[in-house]
């Protein structure tokens, strides 16, 4: 066994650091204060490479590795990019333009990779409905084929970057009758003649990711805008969980990381009682545990990632370990660094803050805790 | 990076298991007795003696794996018998360990070779009952006299205490830590009683006296420079907690998926039911977390590994709690059964509390992590 990143990989993430921390970093507070989302990083991070990273370097991507993919969004937590932009680039990179580049036609891939590798178009996935979450199967969005269109209907919810995205792969059932397997993948440009989106949502945390609701109502598109054959949506779906249960994770490892120097920081800094209170057991303990939960979330994360560079099938009971663990112990820490920071830790102007509001989304997000012990419970 | 065990190791895993089998046939390992206790330990380190198992993390040969394995095998082990694997485990890899790293090669023929092949029984004797040896001086003594070494002082909770053939006793030599050698039966090394424990029920547990016992100076190790020894030594110590971690919740959770899926009522397997499945879902969440962060652990320590010791704290923290959690839940899943006496989730259940408190205990862990955390 061995847990060692290489050489270029620890290099690859120092430099990811400094540039995240100098070019993205400082709008970072602003933009979730205002719940706005930050065109100009997730462009600069388009600039850097980070949008197209495992795509292949003819489509506009960067060659790399999965580790190295997944080490990409452990840096951005690291340097402190908040969770609502790397939620972004999660959504954007492996739910939207990874299922293209897998499952779709090599014009489709000529058509779409190489500009959302750029950050020039911005990808989004409709899978969840208002009334469809974890039972993904029961959704009720339809396209139903017409001559040489398909005509589709119906209503997304919560889709990340839904009301800023350039063009969507959405799911709906071309043969309602046969649930999951009647679920189909489509790619929907904006601006297509009825596709909307509903206002971003207003929510507790990740607020500078847009959220909203996307309305289908006798949207018409082509017929070679069906990615794959008809009735594979739902796997295509599930396969998206592998960067789920790493990628769209790692950040929190990161974030774990970035916690523990601000709480250091503070702590080193903030005098009560005559001294330091990074000299009280107390806090000592705090920052004993916000170490303790990265360290442990990091494997699992890695895990995943090591073996998809392996080419082996997901690990379905693996990947859910590693949700749920990153989900139900992930607030925690973020829990301990408020309180570290005191009265400071309740005010925006501290990331703490912010981080703990994000945090929220961890177990319920990409699938629920809930629904990974349902997975695990069925697979022992 | 690599997340897989080589077929060695995976071939090494199928050989403990058998030998840990083959000893347990219908009798449990937990044996209450000292004196069967001791002849039972004797009887496994024999068998496992056959096996590279005791000198996995002691000798270093491409033929006997290295650190992640030998946590695979300390698992393995433990899940069979928590109290054989610590009896081992103090014997082989923190005194074997010791006169490994640190003696000579008449020290090492004299008490590794019988300790590594499995004719011998060692225990290390570091507590001492008024004071934390990570903040206190040692109290026990070594002073030379005479071309001997004068040893006196008292250690409390000497695993192996009453059955060691030999015992290294930690104490200051010259105002330097020093570990003494004393051989069984040595004059003046008086053992303490036998003491009634919660959990490790066929592990011998008991205090030293060491009133002036007179040794040969080649029985002296040490004396060291510095306190790191004693770091080092509790290092050795909280990688054998994590094998016994990984043991209790290994045999805890399976006895409560055997048991969630074979018992039923309502009409259905209790797994059916989502109180059980879920926390059958929690415990082995935090049963993989455990095992990967242990491996990482030792991985780092074998790397040398700047953040090795800090990272080794971290396991030791969450491995420990975590198996307590683990087997807490498995006697609950387990129900009335889970109640009475010898089912492994009982029998975990109550040695859990002891990886918590021995070696590092998880406050003064938790302390030096943060201490990391703010380069104090």
């Amino acid at each position: 066994m061995d847990f060692d990143f290489t050489k270029e990989q620890l290099m690859f993430k120092q430099e990811l650091i400094r540039f995240a921390k100098k070019e993205i970093v400082p709008r970072v507070q602003e933009h979730d204060l205002k719940g706005q989302f930050d065109f100009e990083s997730f462009k600069k991070l388009g600039e850097f490479g980070i949008l197209g990273l495992h795509f292949p370097e003819e489509l506009g991507g960067g060659g790399a590795d999965v580790i190295t993919t997944v080490l990409a969004g452990e840096a951005l937590g690291e340097a402190g990019v908040d969770g609502g932009l790397t939620l972004a680039y999660g959504a954007h990179t492996f739910l939207c333009a990874d299922t293209i580049f897998r499952h779709g036609t090599e014009a489709q891939k000529q058509e779409y990779i190489p500009k959302l590798a750029s950050g020039e178009w911005i990808g989004c996935m409709g899978l969840t409905e208002p009334n469809a979450g974890s039972d993904v199967a029961s959704m009720t969005a339809t396209a139903e084929k017409k001559g040489d269109k398909y005509v589709l209907n119906g209503n997304k919810m919560f889709i990340t970057n839904g009301p800023i995205a350039d063009v969507a792969v959405l799911y709906a059932k071309t043969r309602p009758e046969l649930q999951h397997a009647g679920i189909s993948a489509f790619i929907v440009k904006k601006g297509t003649k009825g596709f909307s989106a509903g206002p971003p949502l207003i929510k507790m945390g990740v607020r500078t990711s847009h959220t909203s609701e996307l309305i289908f109502q006798d949207c018409e598109i082509p017929s070679e805008n069906l990615l794959g054959n008809e009735g594979d949506g739902f796997l295509m779906a599930m396969q998206t969980v592998e960067w789920d249960r790493s990628a769209l994770l790692a950040p929190f490892v990161g974030s774990a990381t970035y916690l523990l120097k601000k709480c250091a920081q503070y702590a080193k800094g903030r005098v009560q009682f005559g001294r330091p209170i990074a000299q009280f057991q107390a806090i000592k303990h705090k920052l004993a545990d916000i170490r303790i939960f990265g360290e442990a979330a990091r494997s699992l994360v890695y895990r995943i990632a090591w073996c998809k560079d392996q080419g082996r099938p997901l690990n379905h009971l693996e990947a859910a370990v590693a949700k749920l663990y990153v989900g139900d112990w992930s607030m925690a820490p973020t829990f301990d660094a408020v309180l570290i920071h005191g009265g400071y830790g309740y005010c925006h102007e501290y990331d703490v803050e912010r981080i703990f509001r994000d945090s929220r989304l961890a177990p319920i997000g990409g699938g629920t805790s809930d629904i990974q012990k349902m997975i695990i419970s069925k697979l022992i | 990076m690599n997340f897989d065990f080589t077929q060695q190791d995976l071939m090494l895993f199928k050989e403990i298991n058998d030998i840990m089998l083959g000893l347990a046939g219908e009798r449990t390992l937990e044996e209450k007795n000292p004196l069967s206790a001791e002849s039972l330990v004797r009887k496994a380190l024999g068998r496992l003696g056959n096996s590279s198992y005791l000198k996995l993390g002691i000798v270093k040969d491409e033929d006997i794996p290295g650190l992640c394995a030998m946590m695979g095998a300390m698992e393995i082990v433990s899940s069979h018998s928590p109290s054989i694997y610590l009896s081992i485990e103090m014997s082989t890899r923190l005194f074997g360990r010791i006169i490994s790293t640190f003696g000579n090669e008449e020290q090492k023929n004299k008490w590794l070779s019988p300790v590594l092949s499995g004719k011998a029984i060692g225990a290390v004797a570091l507590s001492e009952k008024a004071m934390n040896i990570d903040n206190d001086l040692m109290a026990a003594t070594g002073i030379r006299e005479n071309g001997f070494v004068k040893v006196k002082g008292e250690k409390s909770y000497v695993v192996n205490g009453p059955v060691a053939d030999f015992t290294a006793v930690a104490g200051m030599m010259e105002n330097k830590p020093a570990l003494f050698i004393i051989e069984k039966g040595t004059k003046g090394l008086i053992l303490g009683k036998r003491l009634e424990t919660i959990g490790f029920d066929g592990t011998v547990f008991s205090g030293l006296t060491i009133e002036n016992c007179r040794i040969n100076e080649d029985q002296v190790i040490g004396p060291f420079g510095d306190k790191s020894i004693l770091n080092t030594l509790r290092i050795w110590e909280n990688q054998i907690i994590l094998g016994s971690c990984l043991g209790m919740m290994k045999s805890s959770f399976e006895s409560a998926r055997t048991y969630a899926k074979t018992h039923k009522t309502g009409g259905k397997p209790i797994i059916a039911y989502q109180e059980v499945g879920f926390r059958l879902a929690e415990m082995l969440t935090l049963f993989q977390t455990s095992q990967l962060f242990a491996y990482r652990a030792v991985s780092a320590a074998e790397g040398k590994n700047r953040e090795a010791e800090v990272l080794t704290y971290c396991a030791k923290v969450f491995c420990s709690e975590a198996a307590e959690k683990v087997s807490g839940w498995a006697l609950q899943i387990l129900s009335g059964e889970g109640y009475i006496s010898g089912n492994p989730a009982e029998r975990a259940y109550r040695c859990a509390k002891y990886n918590q408190i021995a070696g590092t205990s998880t406050e003064i862990s938790r302390v030096k992590i943060g201490d990391a955390a703010t380069g104090a």
